[in-house]
């Protein structure tokens, strides 16, 4: 080796500790601010769920900042509007944004099904509030989000039955219609239900199919009271339950109408009227953060949002629960994709109450969730118990 | 597959199939009338008509102030806010409709583009006018509404006909009437009809051809219009795509009825609104689409020009 190529060694030598230095100065100076990402619908039919969950993320995120942390975390919100085509599109961006380390969302189970490849592409990690269809989580499902996918809100597998004993409780002789709304909450549910209502000794006297956003419900409403049904169970969002309901008002339909957690939300009374919407049934995976939450978190839900109080919002505890396991893994010095991907993963974290929780492999809470009995009553939607 | 719902609820479907029958006949007007006289499909006859539902919308919430939890009007009130709400959206999608041929088409039109440039320019005509309401409505769906109290006009073994639906029936045909005998015994509808039949003669007798256009498009986007106000009344409901639906399944009226063909648009308008409510009820409603699209291409196949376009060729605009 002559001398020329040892100072030639010399300096690479030199250069590449300066380069790593600084790499790691600047890592490091990264590491004292991260970003976290809200996708849900902020906007259009479902607007209100997407809406409704982000009062618990930044419920969550406020008492974190007051704490003067040492890690900031920032927070980026992406409008999917519960549309499976928008979702990827959102989807796609947060993962392309490298300051992103953790996504809360998406509501809707279709859009979070249609997020999945960008964010395993990504390999960042999703915790929806209220992403139900069964399987998202499902070992045997080749469309799971596994191993980046998580949520906090029981599966629709638990709901199913829930709904289908909920729907018929004290109806004499149970006469069921079953509608769904094609998407994949929808129809994913609706064969959740049938299983429990024949143990029931409900009799299934028809099923139709109506795509989310149809205009004119007559039709179906019409085979509703020709089947002589006492029951209809809707599987789908609020804005399309709301059309559904005013329809069978319409055609003098007198029996229960009940439908599961996309209806949960105070746009169903809007959209359907107060007469209209009163003595639906419906169950939900939110869990009232009204009746949760302790005081000073309470507190803490007004200074965020401005509130005096969540009743009448869903999700609210759900999306809170959600963004502090990240917290808590940010506080615990995961700041990077891979380090938080395995602190959700293997974690154990407190939700709003108190309790602990952690995740299966696949993604669902260990300790498993409730699923909660609301009535529509006096243009509100009241919780009633456990479904 | 459930047909024996067709025999015991043949009377609901059939009153509910004519109401929307009635709306996409008007609707189809406002494309045929259009393509008659230019041969150009204006596209952005769908927003015309959502512009309509969202004026009938406003005025009933915001002059009149009803909410979702109104009681419905009655007597002089209920008249006066009928008229203003269907003299707002014709109004308002007549208007728009003028405007969509002087921004989009006139000009194209009179620098003799291609029949391309004009279906571009329709197209994007649509597309600005829908994500312009998008954009300031935040994409959320609206409730019009209940300004009629839906009672049964009369019942026969618990078969009623609601005064909402009875409306939409009775207007519809006032408006397709009226827009008949407008085209074929006035003046100005000779003009039109002239100017269908050929735009160079008509500009050698003297027809002053923009004055016509012009005159077409406002027609098409009143009776449009009247459909909007129908639609509210109806469905209670608008959204910025509220156009969309209606008007593919208006223009598929129009060309399963013969388009250009005015009495061809309320036969293809009818039967689409009747297919739609029979066969989502023997079907079930996933299927209503693919039957009814099945049964236009086999139309269309064994006759080109549309099931009732030669019978009544005489009568085109």
């Amino acid at each position: 080796m002559n001398k020329t190529t040892k100072k030639l060694l010399g300096v690479v030598a030199v250069a590449t500790l300066a380069i790593g230095a600084f790499v790691a100065t600047n890592a490091q100076a990264a590491a004292t601010q991260v970003t976290l990402a809200f996708q849900s619908p902020l906007t259009g039919g479902e607007a209100g769920l997407g809406q409704d969950e982000l009062l618990g993320v930044k419920t969550a995120l406020y008492e974190y900042n007051q704490t003067n942390p040492k890690i900031k975390v920032n927070l980026v919100t992406g409008d999917d509007q519960a549309t499976a085509s928008i979702a990827s599109g959102v989807a796609l961006g947060f993962a392309q944004n490298s300051a992103v380390i953790g996504v809360i969302g998406s509501c809707c189970s279709g859009a979070t099904q249609a997020s999945f490849g960008a964010y395993k592409a990504g390999h960042l990690t999703i915790i929806s509030p209220s992403a139900t269809r069964a399987d998202l989580t499902s070992p045997k499902a080749s469309t799971n989000g596994f191993p980046f996918f998580h949520r906090v809100a029981a599966t629709d597998a638990v709901q199913g039955p829930a709904l289908a004993r909920y729907s018929t409780k004290d109806v004499s002789s149970p006469k069921v219609y079953l509608i769904d709304d094609a998407t994949p909450y929808g129809a994913g549910l609706k064969p959740l239900t049938t299983p429990t209502l024949k143990t029931l000794g409900a009799s299934i006297v028809g099923q139709d199919t109506v795509p989310q956003h149809t205009i004119d419900y007559s039709s179906t409403a019409s085979k509703v009271v020709a089947s002589g049904a006492n029951v209809v169970i809707y599987f789908g969002y609020y804005e399309d339950a709301a059309k559904l309901k005013v329809a069978l008002d319409l055609a003098k339909y007198k029996g229960v109408y009940a439908s599961g957690d996309g209806t949960d939300d105070l746009g169903y009374i809007t959209d359907a009227g107060t007469a209209d919407a009163e003595g639906t049934r419906i169950t939900s995976q939110s869990v009232p953060f009204e009746l949760t939450a302790p005081a000073a978190v309470q507190k803490d839900f007004t200074a965020a949002t401005g509130l005096k109080s969540a009743a009448g919002h869903a999700y609210v505890t759900q999306a809170y629960n959600a963004t502090n396991a990240y917290l808590q893994c940010i506080k615990g010095g995961a700041t990077t994709r891979p380090a938080i991907q395995s602190c959700i993963a293997s974690g154990t974290f407190t939700d709003v109450a108190g309790n602990k929780f952690n995740f299966t492999r696949y993604g669902d809470i260990a300790q498993g969730a409730p699923v909660g009995a609301y009535l529509v009553k006096n243009g509100d939607i009241i919780p009633v118990g456990n479904a | 597959m459930n047909f024996s719902v067709l025999i015991s609820q043949f009377f609901p479907l059939l009153i509910n199939g004519l109401a929307l029958g009635f709306i996409y006949v008007l609707v189809s007007v406002g494309y045929t009338m259009v393509y008659g006289v230019l041969r150009l499909i204006n596209f952005a006859n769908s927003e015309i008509f959502m512009l309509g539902t969202f004026a009938t919308y406003l005025v009933s919430t915001r002059i009149f102030k009803f909410d979702q939890n109104s009681h419905p009007a009655h007597g002089g009130k209920l008249f006066l806010i009928i008229i203003c709400c269907l003299v707002a959206s014709m109004l308002t999608s007549g208007v728009v409709a003028m405007f969509v041929e002087l921004i989009a088409y006139r000009r194209l039109r009179t620098k003799g583009a291609s029949r391309l440039g004009s279906l571009i320019s329709a197209i994007g005509t649509s597309i600005a006018l829908s994500e312009g309401v998008r954009i300031l409505t935040h994409s959320i769906p609206v409730r019009a509404p209940r300004v009629l109290n839906k009672f049964n006009v009369f019942e026969i073994h618990g078969v009623g006909l609601r005064i909402d639906q009875l409306l939409t029936i009775l207007a519809g045909l006032i408006f397709f009437f009226a827009v008949d005998r407008f085209v074929n015994k006035t003046r100005l509808g000779a003009a039109i009809r002239a100017v269908s039949m050929s735009e160079e003669n008509s500009r050698l007798m003297g027809i002053n051809l923009n004055r016509v256009i012009t005159l077409t498009f406002l027609i098409g986007g009143l009776v449009t219009g009247a459909a909007a106000f129908m639609y509210d009344t109806t469905y209670e409901q608008t959204a910025y795509y509220a156009g969309f639906n209606i008007g593919i399944a208006a223009f598929t009226a129009a060309v399963l009825g013969g388009i250009g063909n005015l009495r061809g648009a309320f036969y293809g308008g009818m039967a689409l609104g009747l297919a739609e409510q029979f066969f989502s009820a023997a079907f079930g409603a996933q299927w209503k689409e693919i039957i009814v699209f099945l049964v236009l291409v086999l139309i269309l196949l064994l006759r080109p020009n549309g099931l009732f376009g030669e019978a009544v060729q005489q009568t085109r605009v």
